[in-house]
Parts: structure tokens; sequence; C-alpha cells
């Protein structure tokens, strides 16, 4: 028998009594869901972000004093001066380097297949997700005194005595690009790969050369891709402070190590919170001037690619002018390309790939060296390695002070990752699913933790989670770390639930499943590869950070990162290489865990139809 | 195991958008109602009331003779077959079939064997264990179709189920729809914007358009008489020819078609001196080479514009003063007339009615 009938058969006109299921009821009205899935978001940030962020703003002219003194010595002073424009030439530097240098691999991998891609995805996921610490530790094995680069330049006896690389621009560029590289290539792949090679078929059979094709068709459809890239790059740059602290010289010091050292050396607040506004705002600003090109969630999340229906935006008529006058420089370009480039373009792209392997090597190589370094018999960084020995594994296995900084960082992870899944997958399900004004800036807000500067959070949440009293509580640092990472969690679960075939909840609900049952049945299971994404994202945030720890840690046990850090500046010894080593094989073998139970669930549940 | 389905005087406005007007219909246990229109009709947002995914703005829908209006969706105990299947990617054949009682909380051994008969009925039995797409799309529509009729619903509704397969298919699960159907005695709302889906399957279509439900008819009905222009054009090929009523009576009238000619048809609630259109189907329509003195009635003049050969019969548009006649002939060895051929084309009165 079934239900309805059974009911219908009791007595005429009575409505069947409604089962006391109060969940199910709150989660059927449209309203009392909305606020319950936006609310862990809205307080997270507003809790969080906004107003740590209003108490700097307020500090920073002293509050009602109105005392703009300090941002005046930030400009005044030429030291401080120096700083903001080195950081900015810094970071425009870098971001160049990267996009010039991933654009190629980037197109490269828009034209493989699967397999291929997935090998290569994975030469550079790997450094990607390895600890910026990791990496900048690598660079100062590799180009120290006795390192990669100046013990092969003296046997090779092309110099006498070792040159002086680490502490200069040049260790900064090369350590930063190292760290963006990647960055770039994966940012302007995923759009990229929306581009269908086509068009420049359909340009070359209408009589384009191959270059031609490639600057006049393909190469301006990916522009959006490049800038939305270069924005992200820049952006981050300017904030960074590992890199340039560890890497660089004093006169490469950039802004976040300024306000790190007035924050906690010299203790003068005041200018500290001043320099984070100008930071601040000198970010707000490159964002408000991308904005006029790009759609700004085209940065973080390739899924909302440009709309066709938007009206064209400064850029497009900036270009059409730009083009026009750039006609016959254009012309002569093409046709010395093209005489120089078409004996050398094969259609197997030789060039092409041998390019891109060299690409891999760069990123790659400095984790093949830090793993080498580990097995080392001399107590001192000198690469090659002398001998061969297990002496530093012995040892990292029996330092406990290394052993508490771990657990305690995957203790902190999994708790952060925890919350932020849960606050980031209910704040996309509001994001996604419900209809309001303002949806697209609500989008952006929420991902403002990933385009404030770092340093500008940590002292944000110091000076507020000071205020609360719960500074130096494990409290504090997870939120500090939700905080981080939440964007993320929102980024890939937003992507997951645009994909969300939205007949399937219907399909649950007019069969018989509540709405509890539907999420559990139903979505949820769907969307569990997405979930195991952002929930991995969000641990290995949390276990990277560095800057926010450092600020908000109090008298805990320290972070690894932060172990790492205080360790890399004292003594620089090859026990940092066997830990690197070991905490660079755990986050592979996550990522790679991961992408299996991904890939296992895609295969089954992919809507493609067998034939 | 079926149960009657009423709607009530519906109306269902977006915003200020008048959707679904004064829907008022009483299908019969066992009916096989089709909800036929083009796309944007409001077929599509009836059929969703009835499932509760929408609220009716007003009106009232029972089933038996219980309302609905106030369920939500999981408490109506409909069956339901979504366009696009929207099968459940993560679990099995089995498992998507076992959801509906699964979630009603169904001792595991009465699971298993519903579950079993419905994979039986629709003759999927040893995919029991594949998922969704590791199957064809007509397979899938079959899973489709078991998940939805396994709890024994009281009424079974089908949205467009057809639409994503080839024809050859399509053709084939029409004819397992329709034995399912009459096997299991199910009242069914099935709705398409194709028309010979409609005309094929259902006791009745209601045709839709604009919001509003323009005939409600068996097939028959609805192809030889229908009641107004929409549904002559809609429902299989007509033509449409201006006429003026000269003389009604006892509901049949003396014509001027096209402004030249006399005629006679059928009337539909015309009076004398009315403007209208007269509709007759372009099978009903006899082609023959122009006669010299042929003044019968519902006969126009013209010469052949365009015959296309179609393999069991030929088409041909006649070009008469400023109208274009479309007549219909089967092949059966007569002479056919090339472009440019004057011709007379002729239908009997029976065959035409007068629609305003």
């Amino acid at each position: 028998m079934n239900v309805a009938q059974a009911r219908a058969a009791g007595s005429v006109d009575e409505r069947p009594v409604k089962r006391l299921d109060v969940m199910n009821a709150l989660s059927g009205n449209r309203w009392i869901r909305g606020t319950i899935v936006a609310s862990p978001l809205t307080i997270l940030l507003i809790g969080f972000l906004v107003i740590p962020l209003s108490y700097i703003v307020w500090g920073s002219f002293e509050g009602s004093k109105l005392n703009f003194s300090h941002y005046a010595r930030v400009f005044a002073s030429e030291t401080n001066l120096n700083i903001l424009l080195r950081t900015l030439q810094t970071g425009f530097i870098v971001t160049v380097v990267s996009i010039t240098v991933g654009y190629p691999v980037a197109y490269l991998l828009t034209k493989l297949k699967s397999r291929a891609l997935s090998t290569i995805s994975v030469f550079i996921l790997i450094p990607l997700f390895t600890a910026f610490l990791i990496r900048t530790y690598a660079w100062m094995v590799i180009l120290g005194r006795e390192g990669v680069i100046n013990n092969a330049l003296i046997s090779l006896g092309l110099v006498s005595a070792p040159l002086q690389l680490l502490n200069t621009t040049f260790a900064v560029v090369i350590g930063m690009a190292h760290v963006f590289i990647p960055m770039a290539i994966f940012t302007m792949y995923s759009s990229m790969v929306r581009i269908d090679h086509d068009f420049a078929h359909a340009a070359q059979i209408l009589g384009a050369k191959p270059v031609q094709a490639f600057l006049r068709v393909y190469f301006p459809m990916t522009l959006p891709a490049v800038f939305s890239a270069g924005i992200l790059i820049f952006i981050t740059a300017i904030g960074f402070y590992i890199t340039p602290a560890l890497l660089g010289g004093p006169s490469d010091t950039m802004i976040s190590q300024l306000i790190v050292t007035q924050m906690t050396v010299l203790l003068n607040f005041e200018l500290g919170y001043a320099s984070s506004i100008v930071l601040l705002l000198v970010t707000i600003g490159i964002l408000f001037v991308a904005s006029l090109f790009i759609p700004l969630e085209m940065i973080w999340s390739s899924t909302s690619t440009a709309t066709l229906d938007e009206k064209p935006r400064v850029a497009a008529r900036l270009f059409t002018r730009l083009k026009r006058a750039m006609e016959p420089l254009l012309r002569v370009t093409e046709s010395t390309i093209h005489t120089v480039t078409s004996p050398l373009l094969t259609r197997q792209a030789r060039w092409l790939w041998a390019y891109t392997v060299l690409v891999l090597l760069f990123l790659t190589a400095p984790l093949i060296v830090v793993v080498i370094l580990s097995f080392s018999s001399s107590p001192f960084v000198v690469f090659p390695p002398p001998g061969l020995s297990m002496q530093w594994w012995e040892k990292l296995a029996k330092a406990t002070d290394w052993h508490q900084s771990f657990f305690f960082s995957i203790q902190l992870g999994a708790a952060a990752a925890l919350v932020a899944t849960i606050v980031g997958t209910m704040g996309a399900f509001w994001l996604v699913r419900t209809q309001f004004l303002f949806k697209r800036t609500l989008f952006l807000f929420s991902l403002s933790p990933l385009m404030v500067p770092v340093v500008i959070i940590a002292t944000a949440l110091y000076v507020f989670e000071a205020r609360l009293q719960i500074l130096g509580t494990f409290g504090g640092l997870v939120m500090g770390h939700v905080l981080l990472s939440v964007p993320y969690v929102i980024v890939v679960m937003a992507a997951a639930l645009r994909n969300f075939d939205p007949a399937l909840e219907p399909a649950a609900s007019v069969h018989g499943a509540r709405p509890l049952q539907t999420l559990r049945l139903v979505t949820l299971p769907i969307l569990k590869p997405a979930l195991l994404t952002a929930g991995l994202l969000a641990f290995l945030t949390s276990f990277d950070e560095l800057l926010v720890s450092i600020f908000l840690l109090g008298r805990q046990t320290p972070t690894l990162p932060i172990k790492f850090w205080g360790d890399i500046k004292y003594q620089i010894d090859p026990l940092l290489s066997a830990a690197s080593t070991l905490i660079v094989l755990l986050v592979t073998a996550s990522i790679i865990t991961v992408q299996l139970i991904r890939d296992r669930h895609n295969k089954r549940t992919s809507t493609s139809i067998a034939e | 195991m079926s149960t009657s389905l009423e709607m009530k005087n519906i109306q269902k406005f977006y915003g200020p958008l008048h959707v679904v007007k004064d829907f008022d219909l009483l299908i019969q246990p066992g009916e096989f109602v089709t909800f036929l229109g083009p796309s944007g009709s409001g077929k599509t947002t009836a059929l969703k009331m009835i499932a509760g995914f929408e609220t009716p703005t007003s009106g009232d829908i029972f089933l038996g003779s219980r309302s609905i209006v106030d369920l939500p969706a999981y408490e109506r105990g409909i069956g339901m077959v979504f366009q696009n299947y929207a099968l459940f990617p993560h679990m099995t054949v089995a498992e998507n079939v076992a959801f509906p009682l699964t979630v009603r909380k169904a001792p595991r051994q009465e699971t298993a064997e519903k579950v079993g008969r419905a994979l039986q009925l629709v003759k999927m039995d040893q995919y029991s264990g594949r998922y969704p797409n590791q199957l064809s799309g007509g397979q899938q529509q079959r899973i489709a179709l078991a998940r939805a009729i396994v709890f024994n619903p009281s009424i079974l509704l089908m949205d467009e189920p057809l639409g994503a397969l080839d024809r050859n298919l399509r053709e084939h699960m029409k004819i397992e729809i329709m034995r399912i159907q009459k096997e299991l005695n199910m009242t069914v709302v099935f709705v398409t914007h194709d028309q010979d889906e409609a005309l094929t399957m259902s006791d009745r279509i209601a045709v839709i358009n604009e919001g509003r439900l323009v005939q409600v008819d068996d097939s028959k009905s609805l192809y030889g008489k229908p009641k107004n222009r929409f549904v002559a054009s809609f429902v299989g090929e007509s033509n449409m020819i201006p006429c003026r009523v000269d003389h009604a009576q006892n509901g049949v009238g003396k014509l001027t078609v096209a402004g030249i000619a006399p005629g006679a048809a059928q009337l539909s609630g015309q009076t004398d001196g009315a403007k209208a259109w007269l509709f007759v189907r372009p099978e009903h329509v006899d082609i023959d080479l122009r006669a010299p003195a042929a003044d019968a009635p519902n006969a126009l003049h013209g010469v052949v514009e365009n015959a296309l050969f179609l393999g069991e019969m030929t088409r041909y548009l006649v070009r008469c003063g400023d109208e274009t006649i479309t007549v219909k002939r089967q092949n059966r060895g007569q002479a056919h007339f090339a472009g440019g051929t004057p011709v007379t084309v002729s239908w009997k009165s029976e065959d035409c009615t007068v629609l305003n």
C-alpha cells in the first residue's frame, strides 16, 4: 500500500497530521533555511575580518584623535617610501616573469589528452602545494655559498670564489617566481582550456599563417585569463613575507617585513597600522582598476568566466584603438616571426615540449635537491653532499620538539579544515542556491580573505583577539586559519554546486525524501569529491600558514611552519631537509589519494552516457 | 491502483506574469492525459504544481478526494519521470529504483521484491548492479520509469520523457510506456510539445496555449474537430482560408471562400456576415486538372507551385490567388502534377469547419 492512498482512504478532507519533525519543517521554510545557511559565513567574515580591519583603520589615526601623522611618516621617511616602491617593483617583475614563463606551458596543457595532462599536472601540483617555507629553503640551499650553483661554477672553473647569490634581488625574484609559476600556469590553464582550438584552425583555413592565427585569434581570447592570473600574482606578491625575508638582502625588504618588524620588534603599532592600510589601499586600488577590465570573481574562480552578454568593458574599447594603432607594427612582427619560426614549428610541437620540460625541471629540481640533501653525511648544508648517511633522519626521529610541532600542526589543520569546510560549504550553498541582490558582490566579499594581504589579516586578528582575550588560545588560532582557508572551500564548492544537476533534488523529493534525507542521501554524496578537495585545500592552507600563526600563537606549541621558520633563521642544517622531505611526501600522498578518490567517483558518476 | 486528479481553478503568477490561467481539469482514475503545448505555454509549470515544486497562486488540486496543495512534494506520493531522467549518479540501478522505498523506510525484504518486480516490468532486471552512466539513454529512461512506479504511486507524472531519445528509440519507448500504463492501470499526466507523442499515447489531450487550457479532447476529436485556429494549426497540418459566412442554418453555412469562390462548411457558432477562417486538413483536399466550368462549392482554381514527392504520398503547394493551399495525396498511381500545372483543388463540406 502506498502512503498517500492509505491516508486518502482515511477520512475525507482531513489533512494528514504533519510529523513533528522540527528540522524538516525548518528546512522547508525558505527564509529560515536561508538564514541558517548564511549565518556562519556572515558571522565569520564580519566578526573576524570586517571588525578586526576596522580596528586597524581606527587605530591607524588613533581613533577620535584623528591623528594622521603616522600616514605622513609612512610617506615622509625615505626608507619607508623606498620599501613601498621596491615592493611594487618586485611584485611587478615577479608577475611578468611568472606569466611569461607559465603561458607556453598552460598553452601546451590545453592541447594535451587526459593521460599526459595528469602526468604533467602532478609535476606542477606538487610544487604548488609544497609549503613556501620549504621551497624557499630549497633555494637557500641552491643559491648558498656552497650551494649547487656556486659549486658547479667553481668546479667548471668559471669563477674562482663563490658568487654572492643569496640575499640579492635576483634570489628574491627567482624564489618568488618559483612560487608563482605553478599558480600562473593553473590559473591561466583553467580559463584557457575553455577556448576551442578550432578558432585557430578556422583562422588558418581562412588563410592566416600559424603566427597570425595565434596572435590575432587565440592570444586575444586568452587575454582575460592572462590578466586575471597577473592580478592574482601581483596582489599576492606585494603581500609576500617569507621569500623576501629569507632570500633577500637588507635592500630587498618588502612592505610585509616592515609591518611585521614594526608590530613585533619595534612595537610601533600605529605606524604598523598605517603601513597596513597603505598596503590595503594599494591592493584595493589595483583590484578596482582590474575590475574595469575583467569580472573580478574570474581571478579566483575560473568557473565564472566573462559572459558574453555583459557590455563591452573599458578594455575592449581600449584594445580596439590600440590594435588599430599597432596594425603596421603587428604586420612586420608577424611576418618576421613567421619566417623565423616556420622551419621550427612542427606538428608535434617539439619545441614547446622541450620548453615545458625545462620549466618542470625548474619547478621540481629544488625539491629533489632537498630530498638528496636529507641523506647528506655532512653537518653543513653542502651540495652535492660529500657522502650519504641516515644521520639526519635518525636525528629527526629523535627530535621530540619537531614531533610536537608536527602533531600540533596536524591537529590545527584538521580543526581548521573541518570548520572551514562546514562554514564554506554552507556559504557556497547560500551564494549559489539563493537569489538575491548584490549576489556577485557578496561572492567577491566572501573571497576577500584572499585579496587582503595576509600580514594585514594577521595584524588585525592580533589586535582583535587580544581585545577578546582569545589571543594565544587554540580556538583563536583555528579561527585565523579558518578565515584564510574558507575562500578556497567556497570557490571549490560553488563550482561543484553550479554543476549540480538541478533535477536531482526535486527527483528525490517527489519520490518521498524529506529535505534532510535528500541532503544525506543525494546532495552530499554527490558533492563528496568536491568536499574532499575543499577539505584538503583548507588543511594544506592551515598546514603551510606562517604569518597568522606567528601573531596568534602565544605560548602554544609552535606550529610546524613556525618551528621551521625559527630553525631556518638561526641554524640552517640538513635536518630541515629531512623534515621537508617528510612533509612533501605526506602532502603528495594526500593529494594523490584525494585525486584517486575523485577519479573513481567521477568515472562512476560522470554524466556522459555509455553507448 | 489508480486515483483521480482534479485541478480546480488553478492560477499561477510569477510576479506580474500570469503563467497558468483558469485551469479546470478532472483526470479519471487510470486515464492517460497529455499536456500538449508550445514551449513557454505553462504546461511544465502546471506539472510542477501537481508534483509540488511550485505552489499555485490560487485554486486547489485534489488527488482522489484529498487536497494536496499544502503538502510538500515528499508527502504527495507521486511518481515522476524527469526530462533528463534525474537518476542519482552515485547509486546503482537497484539503489536508484529502491530510493522511494528506502526513504519511506520500507522493510528490506519488501524493497528487494518490489525493485525486482519494477525492473522486470521495464525489462532491465539484469542491469541492477550498473551505475546510470553505464547505461544508454533508452535504458536510463526505463530505470527512471521503474523508479517512478516502484512504490505504486497514486499517479505518474512524465515531463517530456522522450525528448532526449533518438527517433527509433522514441517510437519504441512510446509503446513500452503505453504497455506499462495499461498493465498497472495507472493515472498518467504526460507533458510534451510533440504532437505525435500526444496523439499516439493519450486517452485525452489537454492543449495548452499561453497558460490556458484551449481544448481537452481525445486524439480523434482534437484532430478532426479543433475548437480554434491555435489547436488546428498546432496539432497536425492544416489549411486556413479566410472566408465570410453568407447564410447560416442548423450549424451549416454557405460561405464565400477567399473572397471569390462559393463554399459550404460546418460552423462553430458563427452567424450571418461573420468573417472567419475555413479550416481543412491537407489530406482532405482533392487535386485535379483544372476543369473549365467547374463552379461547384469548395473549389478553388490555382497553379501548382511546388510538388514534393515523399514516398507514400505527394505534397502539393497550390497557389490560388493570395492563398496557398497544401494538398497531401496518397500515391496510388494517379497522375502527377508538375510545378506550373493549372489545377483545381476542392474538398467536401463535411470535411471542413469554420473557425474564428
